[in-house]
């Protein structure tokens, strides 16, 4: 696997694992009624210092343990290739687009809330959901273009 | 409009060229060894900058090393 390719799995498992973990939290807040602003905001803080915090670990762990997989295979040296170059980019670019249409979709969605007579606190909350599930399409799809090619 | 077909004879061109590696070649070109494997198994076809430092490598006109096959003969 290549240097671009561990760099994408690991954000999509950081980024799977933060959706799971939000999207469990906050159902929990709404069975035990205590969805409100202050443990909505606590959440948000923890989901972006988890997102920042985690992509960076879990990178350095999985190009570590790959380099240990690759020298216990082959015996050589781990070659790490962390220059992008016109594929990475464009594979880069096509997946910012599907992040943007799920954005926008998410934006368009969460503005609905507001239609249905929901509270504000609604709209934050689905904000945030679709900007992870946007993060989280856009990896699956970069992560496609690199195994099928285009 | 149909999107067609790039093929492209780098493989045979680095068999020609003393067996060059495509971590070689990668080299020369500017691009990771990923995109060479791509291209060799017609997962991408590269911009025109980098098709032509790949023919200028081989040291062969560009049409020598790939080639365009339109939608409507191949079908």
């Amino acid at each position: 696997m290549a240097f671009q390719e561990k760099n994408i799995v690991a954000s999509l498992s950081t980024f799977a694992l933060i959706l799971g973990f939000y999207s469990v939290r906050v159902l929990q807040m709404v069975r035990t009624e205590s969805f409100t602003a202050t443990n909505l905001f606590w959440l948000w803080g923890m989901v972006a210092v988890f997102a920042v915090i985690g992509t960076i670990l879990v990178s350095i762990f999985a190009h570590i343990a790959g380099g240990i997989v690759h020298k216990i295979r082959t015996n050589e040296d781990p070659n790490i290739e962390d220059i992008q170059d016109e594929r990475d980019q464009l594979i880069d670019l096509k997946g910012t687009r599907v992040a943007y249409t799920f954005s926008s979709i998410g934006v368009a969605l969460s503005m609905l809330t507001f239609v249905f007579g929901q509270p504000p606190l609604v709209m934050f909350g689905s904000l945030i959901f679709f900007g992870l599930l946007a993060q989280v399409a856009a990896d699956i799809w970069r992560l496609t273009l690199y195994r099928r090619g285009f | 409009m149909a999107k067609g077909r790039i093929s492209n004879n780098i493989r045979k061109l680095r068999f020609f060229r003393d067996e060059m590696t495509q971590q070689q070649l990668a080299e020369k070109v500017g691009v990771t060894r990923q995109t060479i494997i791509a291209m060799e198994q017609d997962k991408y076809s590269p911009s025109l900058e980098l098709a032509f430092r790949i023919a200028h490598v081989f040291g062969v006109p560009l049409e020598e090393v790939f080639s365009y096959h339109p939608k409507d003969l191949q079908d």
